[in-house]
């Protein structure tokens, strides 16, 4: 595997590609340092560009572009007490008020190398595991891919809200929108009424666009009086050591990432868990392990930095394996990422370790240097970057909707993609609203298509029931779906029975 | 909240009702030769979102009728600036059609740069020209394609 690594090397360390990685991770870390923008919406608005760029220099972008986002939105988390996204409350629960003990800088400091030793810790794992998953998932005939992609379904809709039911729904309608154009075995148009544009389908793009990024800036408009007034001053402190990682902390930091990077990779890995399990899970470890309890929140704490960052940051690369070795994607990320592939014409799932060998190769390269260049870019773009979380909201928020905008135009088939956008900016913004997965909905509509492929050979090998038994992996995950509905519903009416006694 | 979920539940009921006994109907082949119909997936998809979606109903209807919070609603500032937003993008992509594409985009950002609150003039002016000068040049003349 190393041999192979190397052999790509030249492309993945290319000027023209490191460039382009570098670009995708500063414009990702500053977009993810303004309050209320995320990865998420990062990524949808900037893959237009990738149309006009190599296969390899388009997804090391976007890879970019992600990785850098989910570091930059510990600088608003911090900074602001704001975080980007909800996978970074934990930063600001643990750096906000080290900030405010004029301890800003060192609480960044830590939350960048906490992030990169996760990220790449995450990296190296997805190198290792998804190339042999992928092997097994090659031996998967339709009956399992059904099986599989319904369990799938069904474990991320348990997972990604409040409600099993609702990301049940969420789901559904993910698959039914999917199914409008030219149905694959006849060929004959199907809910499209009338429209040609429909008979490809609905456009990913625009979609994607509208229910992330749309959406969300809906939402931040409408709390853009908060946004203003959350952007108070912070002072810094005039002593060295309140501005950098000493030897010490670094000791007792060092456990923290370690734990909070395989915690990070293990629920990445998981489809549908997200960024937000992980970060929590290894925030609340570390906060159990350290018996200060509510102190930490009190007095800031950088192990729970160091902790919420390093699983933050291990997610996204470990939510690219279920998607390079079964074509699944795990993640809102792994969701926009098969966009970008299907503009470049490939295919993700077991066949991209024979068919795009190279270039996958070199996506783990990138995916490398790409961990190297976020650290420099943090580290020396420090202070540009604790700046331009203070720009106006009425400066940024505009310019999104713009660019989400010509996203729609150039991916959508023009005007036609931006009216798709809007129409998917309201079903999001509705959906955010009230609690309907727009995960689930998007990770529905994205893999529909294979969904209904794979059923209708399953229907066509699977004549009687008692055919089943020549299945046993679908078999099983059947079994898993079923449990995991059963399991899934106990753990939310439990967890929603302890929100309402704790709001009581 | 119990209400927006028995409101919302609602919807899903009449939206997969009139899923399953309008629009797949009519807008869906028999199959012809089709060992299986085009219309299986779409059913599959509306009936399990009429049955989750009365479900989620009952259960909200329980939740209120003992009395339970209604919950927070959607606050009126968010609704407004999802209708602000659309009804900009909406106004943007008829300028675009009909006038001028340069122009659409000025309304669009300097429209809702002045909702969020900006009264600054020379910025007013300035973000939306940069801008649009900057896309312009970075697909028309760098990556070669043609917006408007």
């Amino acid at each position: 595997m190393i041999d192979s690594l190397l052999s790509v090397s030249g492309a993945a360390f290319a000027p023209g590609n490191l460039a382009w990685i570098a670009f995708g991770v500063t414009l990702g870390y500053l977009v993810g340092a303004l309050p209320g923008l995320g990865k998420g919406t990062a990524t949808a608005v900037a893959i237009p560009l990738t149309f006009y760029l190599a296969p390899l220099a388009a997804i090391a972008f976007l890879v970019g572009i992600a990785k850098g986002s989910t570091a930059g939105s510990a600088v608003s988390a911090i900074l602001l007490n704001t975080p980007g996204e909800p996978s970074s409350t934990p930063t600001a629960m643990a750096g906000y008020p080290l900030a405010r003990a004029g301890k800003a800088q060192k609480a960044l400091k830590m939350g960048l190398f906490a992030s990169v030793i996760g990220d790449l810790f995450s990296t190296l794992v997805l190198i290792v595991v998804a190339q042999e998953l992928a092997a097994i998932a090659l031996g998967i005939g339709p009956v399992e891919l059904t099986a599989i992609l319904a369990f799938s379904m069904i474990f991320i809709a348990g997972l990604s809200g409040r409600s099993m039911i609702k990301g049940l729904i969420a789901g559904l309608f993910g698959i039914l929108v999917s199914c409008i154009g030219l149905e694959v075995e006849t060929g004959s148009p199907r809910l499209t009424f009338g429209m040609i544009q429909l008979y490809d389908g609905l456009p990913l793009i625009p979609v994607a666009i509208g229910m992330l990024a749309l959406s969300e800036m809906m939402i931040q408009i409408g709390q853009r009086q908060r946004l203003a007034e959350e952007a108070d001053l912070l002072q810094g402190s005039p002593l060295r050591e309140d501005r950098i990682v000493t030897a010490g902390e670094w000791r007792r930091c060092f456990r923290p990432i370690l734990r909070g990077s395989l915690i990070g990779t293990v629920i990445g890995i998981l489809p549908g868990l997200g960024a937000s399990v992980g970060s929590f899970l290894s925030y609340g470890a570390e906060r159990r392990a350290s018996g200060r309890g509510v102190d930490f929140e009190e007095s800031g704490a950088i192990e729970g930095v160091a902790a919420a960052e390093s699983a933050d940051n291990a997610v996204v690369p470990a939510s690219l394996v279920p998607l390079f070795a079964i074509g699944i994607p795990g993640s809102v990320i792994a969701a926009i990422l098969i966009s970008a592939f299907t503009i470049q014409g490939i295919t993700p799932g077991p066949l991209l370790f024979l068919e795009n060998r190279e270039l996958i190769l070199g996506v783990y390269m990138s995916m490398l240097a790409a961990s190297l260049i976020l650290l420099l870019v943090g580290y020396f773009g420090q202070n540009i970057f604790a700046r331009i979380v203070r720009v106006s909201p009425a400066l940024v928020m505009p310019v999104v909707v713009f660019l989400c905008g010509i996203g729609a135009y150039l991916q959508g088939g023009g005007v036609f993609g931006i009216i798709i956008m809007v129409i998917f900016g309201i079903i999001g913004f509705v959906a955010k609203k009230y609690d309907f997965s727009f995960v689930t909905f998007l990770i529905g509509f994205v893999i529909g298509p294979s969904f209904e492929l794979s059923l209708r050979q399953s229907l066509g090998l699977v004549t009687r029931v008692e055919e089943l038994a020549n299945h046993p992996v679908a078999l099983a995950f059947g079994a898993l779906a079923v449990i995991g509905v059963w399991r899934l519903t106990i753990l939310q009416r439990r967890q929603m029975a302890a929100l309402e006694d704790r709001e009581a | 909240m119990p209400k927006s979920d028995l409101i919302s539940a609602i919807v899903l009921v009449v939206f997969g009702l009139l899923m399953l006994g309008a629009v797949i109907p009519s807008q869906t082949s028999d199959g012809g030769d089709a060992s299986i119909s085009p219309a299986l997936l779409p059913q599959i998809c509306a009936t399990a979102i009429t049955g989750l979606a009365a479900i989620l109903a009952v259960r909200a209807w329980r939740k209120l009728t003992r009395g339970e919070a209604a919950g927070q609603s959607v606050a009126a500032s968010e609704w407004l600036a999802c209708a602000v937003v659309v009804a900009a993008v909406s106004l943007a992509v008829i300028l675009f059609l009909w006038v001028n594409p340069a122009l659409a985009a000025a309304v669009l950002i300097a429209g809702l740069m002045v909702f969020m609150g900006e009264r600054r003039w020379w910025l007013i002016i300035a973000l939306p020209a940069v801008l649009i000068t900057g896309t312009w040049a970075l697909f028309t003349q760098v990556l070669g394609t043609a917006i408007g």
